[in-house]
């Protein structure tokens, strides 16, 4: 069995799911305009985290065509995000084009040409959909996340970096903050160190957030020290992790939007978690463990990796075990240790915590080596040279510490 | 800083061994400050990262993990476990910026209440010499809130 032959059976295994959450009452109410009550009889958040698993499903086929009362309205913004979330949207392939069938999309920075003044002229909650991708950074972020809520019946935090912070919350990392990376990146970096000490050698030119011109005032966002995710700023209804989500994840969002617009059917829960599973990604993971007792770690390229033998087993650090499951295991399939872009499982707050935790055991205790001490441990995690940046890679901003601390008393 | 500061210390002690310790120092009338607060888990190892990330997160001043001695675990292999992932966490402490020193892991038997006071006593001094949790600092929750950024707006 290939590997695509592989993940074909797992779609149509999971295909099946979804029909059993469509027998959830259906809404007296057929409009296709946002209806406000539905989404208040959806229900409140069963867990404690306020995240519901909403198992991924394939749309199965094409989106039916525009709703009897008018096509309702989508917006699609990035704040700080690479992109590949808006990329990961066209991986519903041929989908995406029926979306325009049911659907204005009035905002989408990378292919519509929307602008903001566009959104402030439309009437609160006249946006049916908002997917926001992307953490939030400066003040212009926060600006237009808190817009589109205001716009938007349901706004959706698309991807990882929405969800959690993710890779841009690193930056919470930096102890200075917002001041100490653009000092860095404008006077330090050998590039515009040269380029400041060349030409500006007085007073090196950095960008400003406020400038007069005789024209009037010119501003630029200001970069926030601290990185927020998406529901730390404004109320979210429902969350897609993956870096990017994947394509089951969106379709099975659409489904849902198109469902409550077309058939009135009740949407997921508030809070609901869209396209992952209850366990752990090893449970979808097609590896074998065998319990073996590291002492060593690699990387993926130091080491010739066995096709069917667990990563973690191989001394290779996965986050599988900490990590939640919806994405069929890819990375794993494919040799690569899973990073942890779907982030921890429900009940879980701490990604990077639980996934110490899990690789804790992998150290040689009790029965080989109950000497082991800490001392011993740290040699081995040496090999790691920044363990905060390696377990809370997606999630820095979603974390309990949230960003680094400065001791008075260093 | 200021020499009225009273630390505050989040304790887990696992329940056969460092709480009975800890009783064994009550009964025995050794006198300790009173800045800590015992938690009791059934095991060392029922502490989980996580546990140490929120009290300190919740603006405590240090953690102590007090369990078996090693080969003495209720459990067997619980204490081994512990110590393991405290030596992680602290790994990701160091790098969040907290000093090491506030998260301390003491091994405290049943009969040893005169250890549990010294443990106390001692760890009440390395926090008061290294002052207040940096979370609850101003400078910090100014950052967390981005005050800067949003005044300047």
């Amino acid at each position: 069995m290939g590997f695509f032959d592989r993940f074909k059976k797992k779609n149509k295994a999971q295909a099946a799911e979804p029909a059993k959450a469509e027998e959830a009452p259906k809404a007296a109410a057929a409009a296709p305009a946002p209806a406000k009550a539905a989404v208040a009889n959806a229900g409140q958040p069963t867990t404690k985290t306020g995240f519901n698993p909403y198992p991924a499903a394939d749309l199965g086929e094409l989106l039916p065509p525009a709703p009897a009362g008018g096509k309702i309205k989508i917006a699609i913004y990035w704040t700080a995000a690479c992109g590949g979330c808006d990329v990961s949207i066209l991986d519903t392939n041929e989908r995406v084009l029926t979306i325009a069938q049911f659907a204005d999309i009035v905002m989408w920075p990378v292919a519509v040409d929307g602008k903001e003044k566009d959104i402030e002229a439309l009437d609160d909650g006249a946006i049916t959909v908002s997917l926001i991708n992307g953490a939030i950074r400066n003040s212009e972020n926060e600006h237009m996340a808190k817009l589109l809520r205001k716009k938007s019946v349901l706004v959706v935090a698309y991807g990882t970096c929405a969800m959690f912070g993710g890779t841009p919350s690193l930056a919470n990392l930096v102890p200075g903050g917002a001041s100490e990376i653009l000092d860095y990146v404008y006077t330090k970096t050998p590039t515009s160190a040269n380029f400041q000490k060349d030409y500006h050698a007085d007073k090196p030119v950095v960008p400003q957030t406020e400038i007069q011109v005789p024209e009037g005032t010119l501003t630029l966002p200001v970069v926030y020290d601290t990185v927020k995710a998406l529901d730390q700023v404004i109320d979210v209804d429902y969350y897609i992790p993956g870096c990017p989500p994947q394509q089951e994840s969106i379709s099975h969002l659409l489904k849902a939007v198109v469902d409550f617009v077309y058939n009135g059917v009740a949407l997921p829960p508030k809070g609901a978690e869209i396209g992952v599973t209850e366990k752990c990604l090893c449970d979808e993971c097609p590896r074998k463990k065998e319990y073996a007792r590291i002492t060593k770690i690699y990387e993926p390229y130091q080491v010739n990796v066995d096709p069917e033998k667990c990563l973690m087993d191989q001394g290779i650090l996965c986050l599988g075990p900490a990590t939640v499951g919806g994405c069929n295991a890819r990375c794993t399939k494919a040799g690569q240790p899973c990073r942890g872009c779907y982030g921890p499982t429900q009940l879980v707050q701490e990604h990077g915590a639980s996934a110490l935790t899990a690789i804790a055991s992998l150290f040689p205790v009790l029965d080989d080596d109950p000497t082991c001490d800490e001392q011993q441990i740290i040699e081995i995690m040496k090999t790691i040279k920044d363990p905060l940046g390696y377990f809370y890679a997606y999630t820095v901003g979603k974390s309990l510490i949230q960003r680094t601390v400065v001791e008075e008393k260093a | 800083m200021a020499d009225n500061f009273e630390p505050l210390i989040v304790t887990f002690c696992c329940n056969w061994c460092s709480y009975a310790g800890a009783d064994n120092a009550g009964v025995g009338r050794r006198q300790m400050p009173p800045n800590f607060r015992i938690i009791r888990t059934m095991c060392s190892a029922r502490i989980d990262p996580e546990f140490i990330l929120r009290a300190l997160s919740k603006g405590a001043d240090g953690v102590m993990v007090l369990g078996c001695h090693p080969a003495d675990c209720h459990y067997i292999g619980g204490n081994y476990r512990a110590r393991r992932r405290i030596a992680l966490i602290r790994l990701v402490l160091e790098q969040y910026g907290f000093d090491p020193k506030r998260l301390l892991l003491q091994w405290v038997s049943a009969s040893e209440g005169e250890k549990f006071q010294k443990t106390v006593v001692d760890f009440v001094d390395t926090i008061k010499a290294l002052g207040p949790t940096p979370i609850k600092s101003k400078k910090q929750k100014d950052m967390l809130t981005n005050a800067v950024a949003i005044k300047e707006e």
